[in-house]
């Protein structure tokens, strides 16, 4: 009998080593709940907006955003000066003396390397289009991305060393055409294909924050099989990964928590004053309000419980209470975020409902006909604008979304972009839409096939298609089909065009109306509606020409009410809400901007947990 | 003995090679492309092409193969041989697709030691309070504390683990003013979670143990050690709970594999830094390296616990090493 003790000694062993391995760290500075757990802190692989908060307190670029300016200015980070061309094709900029966390000097190299990466087609880059923005950069791209698929084709029989003359090629191609010039090590030159006004506010974005080169290349091999330069991950872990913004990272648990101290060598870091930040992981939407509410998190970034409709509703009650102050505190010049600081303490400003950069909507598809050869009624841009004007979206966000979102008239959000001028977008008339069906051959929609309207499962997507979809039913006299189907067929149907009508979201990276309307000229990658115009595609051609900002911004605006007015590609439904919940008393500095850039790290805290 | 447990572990590759064939087969038919992102900007196919070629997702086969390769040793030792460095562990289970900054080792090396120990707690509580509601319930069949026991067992079975987590997660909340969730590291944190999983093992635990009790006990052996006088206590712990319990050994191997590896439901409602949630999340993401990371996880502890088993079979009954 005293045999059966031996497993059960191993069992209170295996327990107990838990708790003698994992003991808790104490509490940081700034505790902060971040939408799930960060995919990657390698810029060139980044496109998730939880990444990015995190890659901004680790990595400087070579400007950063003023927050407080209603533009999102850019304004110096590593690069103490810059000067560009008069026809915005050429920036210079000086860097300043500044130095990697390990004590290495950041240099203007650092710079081609880093971006060179994005521009490998081998590491598809979700931003490698913002970086061809750069001269030459599409045709290196091009040119890397044939030479790739002709070296994995071809026989050779030394593989290795062919890698090795095909990437030496590479590296001379992409000196020879790509226009990035480092006269000095504290001198970056870039030329860019067209003017681009814009040019800034992109390097601000942090995917153009420059990587530690030596420590990247301690993780570089060439593939002998595809010729490819691939990156063995390792390089972004504790102790290995190298920074150049305000913090370092400490620790990296996956899926529980993350922890970043501050980086002594940064060039700024007397402007910092927290001095540790944890990201700890909880998945679980109560568990999140639990934690925020109980003080242990100081700053949550969406709240997504159900009750989270009753949350904004207490505070629009309070807000109510608060009118005439808030009315005062805004004409005094405040933004959202300042005027919560400046009110009474109440449990029911925690929760800070602020515009977002994104929109919700629905894609038609446009292709002439449907997958399988059949014809595509929505290939007609007036059916489409009849579907348009069918959806009272008031009604969606008012009884579904609940959260105060406003509906959306156009595609890109009203007043994200400062001086933009936002078109309106069709009206919610019924009685209209019935008549352009009429004059597609369609009179109280007879001759129309049933509409398939497809979403994906996750999320709240299935009320809104289904209210959509009894509208439809009811004003235009259509059957409506709805097809639900998990994220990645979803995506696999709607990338390959099976589909009539699509659920789709969009969120801006950068503060220029281009970063919506390219996704729908003809031929974009982005482009799933399949939708192509001659005209839309000539009026952002002019755009691009264009160096006047106010004339520019009117050419777009026209480009934009052609989508969102008259041809429909894509059906605008709501401008999403950033739901934040952090006690203003405590933690100042919040941005409420729609672009939804925050500096989590130049946070004002004031007293204690 | 020993060359009992050696014949076995030289099956145990074969019976991994099968479960790997499968594994790579049924998960190179879970439609969707891992490479893309569900929503947002989406790179451009040349860059998803090139990939594809990268991570051999261009050919079932070769993708068989080269995982196979990496994940066995026999690449490393390969290369260590051609005398070619190599970045990278000796047994590469390759990259998550999902988590572009993990690797599928360093993954199941960080959330594993978090499911041993859950699951471990959670089969020591299985085990005590299974084996005394068991055996106790066994010394008088239908008697009040035999209801009792059985009707224990019975909830225990069929209330599931998430109502189960949440009402402890309430209690520990309200009543006794732990904050449980997120608390990995400290006593409660591995209590209340290894009581969640537990409850249905200690449920199944005690059924079988009161159902070999009771037939032990109503065997000759026993009469005649009773008849020989020896204390009740004696006969029932020493004498008819070694047969007894070996119904509870078999379950034991499944059960620990099960326990250990994690519980999506228990990891969610915790907060748990554990294995589990990857079963999940690895599906839903097509992170073809981490489903087949975790599975073979899965499969190797299944198949060492059976091991385990027989190995404790022949411990507690010597009859059995007859073959």
């Amino acid at each position: 009998m005293k045999r059966l003790l031996a497993p059960l000694m191993v069992l209170i062993l295996l327990a107990a080593s838990a708790l003698v391995a994992d003991r808790p760290l104490p509490r940081a500075d700034l505790v902060i709940l971040n939408r799930g757990e960060v995919s990657t802190l390698d810029a060139t692989q980044m496109s998730w907006l939880q990444d990015f908060r995190v890659a901004v307190m680790l990595f400087d670029g070579l400007t950063r955003y003023d927050l407080d300016s209603p533009d999102l200015a850019p304004i110096p980070a590593l690069a103490s000066s810059w000067e560009s061309s008069p026809d915005a094709t050429t920036y210079t900029f000086h860097l300043r003396d500044a130095r990697w966390s390990n004590g290495d000097p950041i240099t203007s190299h650092d710079f081609i390397y880093s971006w060179r990466r994005s521009l490998l087609p081998e590491n598809a880059a979700d931003y490698a289009k913002l970086f061809q923005l750069i001269k030459g950069g599409k045709e290196f791209y091009t040119w890397r991305s044939s030479a790739l698929a002709e070296f994995t084709a071809s026989g050779s029989s030394d593989r290795d060393a062919a890698a090795r003359v095909l990437w030496d090629r590479t590296l001379a191609e992409f000196d020879r055409v790509v226009g990035l010039h480092t006269p000095d090590d504290r001198t970056l030159i870039v030329e860019l294909e067209r003017p681009t006004p814009y040019f800034l506010d992109v390097v601000s974005f942090v995917a153009f924050a420059p990587q530690h080169p030596a420590s990247i290349r301690a993780h570089e091999r060439l593939d002998p099989r595809t010729g490819a330069m691939t990156t063995s991950p390792g390089w972004t872990q504790p102790g290995t990964l190298i920074t150049s913004g305000a913090f370092t990272l400490e620790t990296w648990r996956f899926k529980r928590d993350m922890r970043l101290a501050r980086n002594p060598n940064y060039w700024d870091a007397s402007s910092i004053s927290i001095r540790s930040i944890a990201i700890p992981v909880i998945a679980d939407a109560n568990a999140q309000v639990l934690a925020s509410r109980s003080g242990a998190v100081d700053w949550t970034s969406d709240i997504t419980p159900g009750y989270r409709g009753e949350l904004v509703k207490l505070k629009t009650r309070f807000d109510a209470e608060h009118a005439a102050e808030i009315a005062r505190l805004a004409a005094a010049g405040l933004s959202q975020s300042q005027i919560d600081e400046q009110l009474p303490d109440d449990p029911r400003n925690r929760v800070h409902a602020f515009p977002s950069f994104g929109t919700y909507f629905y894609n038609f598809n446009c292709r002439p006909s449907l997958a399988g050869g059949l014809p595509n009624p929505f290939a007609d841009a007036r059916v489409r604008r009849a579907f348009a004007m069918c959806v009272d979206k008031a009604a969606l966000t008012g009884s579904i979304r609940r959260i105060g979102e406003p509906p959306a008239g156009s595609f890109i959000p009203p007043r994200s972009i400062a001086r933009y001028p936002a078109p309106d977008g069709l009206p919610f008339e019924p009685g209209g839409a019935r008549a352009l069906l009429q004059q597609a051959g369609y009179p109280a929609g007879k001759g129309l096939p049933t509409i398939e309207l497809l979403y994906n499962s996750e999320g709240e997507h299935d009320q809104i298609a289904q209210a959509i979809a009894k509208t439809w039913e009811r004003e235009l006299g259509v059957e409506v089909r709805l097809i639900r189907k998990e994220v990645r067929t979803f995506r696999e149907d709607v990338k390959s065009g099976r589909f009539m009508i699509s659920r789709a979201s969009w969120f801006g990276d950068y503060g220029d109306p281009t970063t919506f309307l390219d996704t729908c000229r003809t031929g974009d990658g982005n482009n799933d509606r399949g939708y192509s115009s001659p005209e839309y595609d000539n009026l952002l051609d002019a755009a691009s020409r264009e160096l006047d900002p106010s004339r520019r911004f009117e050419l777009l605006s026209r480009a934009e009410s052609l989508l969102v007015e008259q041809d429909l590609p894509l059906l605008p439904l709501f401008h999403y809400s950033q739901l934040y919940m952090y006690d203003p008393r405590r933690v100042k500095g919040v941005s409420a901007h729609p672009r939804q850039v925050q500096y989590l790290h130049r946070l004002r805290l004031e007293g204690s947990p | 003995m020993m060359r009992f447990i050696l014949r076995r572990l030289a099956q145990v590759p074969a019976t991994l090679l099968a479960i790997y064939t499968l594994t790579v087969l049924l998960a190179w038919a879970v439609p969707g492309n891992p490479l893309e992102n569900p929503e947002g900007p989406q790179p451009p196919p040349e860059a998803v092409e090139a990939m594809k070629a990268r991570y051999n997702l261009d050919s079932t086969w070769r993708f068989y193969w080269s995982y196979l390769d990496g994940a066995s040793g026999v690449g490393s030792l390969r290369d260590a041989i051609a005398g070619r460095d190599r970045p990278g562990p000796v047994f590469d289970l390759g990259p998550s697709l999902q988590y572009r900054d993990q690797t599928v080792g360093g993954i199941i090396s960080q959330s594993l030691p978090v499911s041993v120990s859950v699951g471990a707690a959670a089969i020591l509580i299985a085990l005590v309070l299974g084996l005394a509601a068991g055996i106790s319930g066994a010394l008088r069949p239908g008697g009040w504390l035999d209801q009792l026991t059985l009707s224990f067992a019975m909830l225990g079975v069929s209330i599931p683990a998430f109502v189960v987590g949440t009402v402890l997660l309430m209690v520990a909340a309200s009543w006794l003013g732990l904050g449980i969730v997120g608390k990995w590291g400290t006593p409660e944190g591995l209590l209340f979670p290894a009581l969640t999983l537990g409850m249905p093992y200690a449920a199944y635990v005690a059924r079988l143990s009161r159902e070999g009790m009771i037939e032990a006990l109503a065997s000759d052996y026993v009469r005649t050690a009773r008849a020989k006088g020896l204390s009740p206590v004696r006969v029932v712990m020493v004498h008819a709970l070694r047969n007894a319990l070996l119904p509870v050994v078999t379950f034991l191997g499944p059960a620990c594999a099960g326990a250990m590896t994690g519980s999506f439901v228990v990891e969610s409602i915790f907060a748990l830094p554990g294995l589990g949630q990857h079963f999940v999340a690895a599906v839903q993401n097509k992170d073809l390296f981490l489903i087949i990371g975790v599975v073979m996880t899965f499969s190797t502890m299944l198949v060492l616990f059976n091991l385990a088993v027989d190995v404790m079979y022949r411990w507690i009954d010597p009859r059995t090493v007859r073959e």
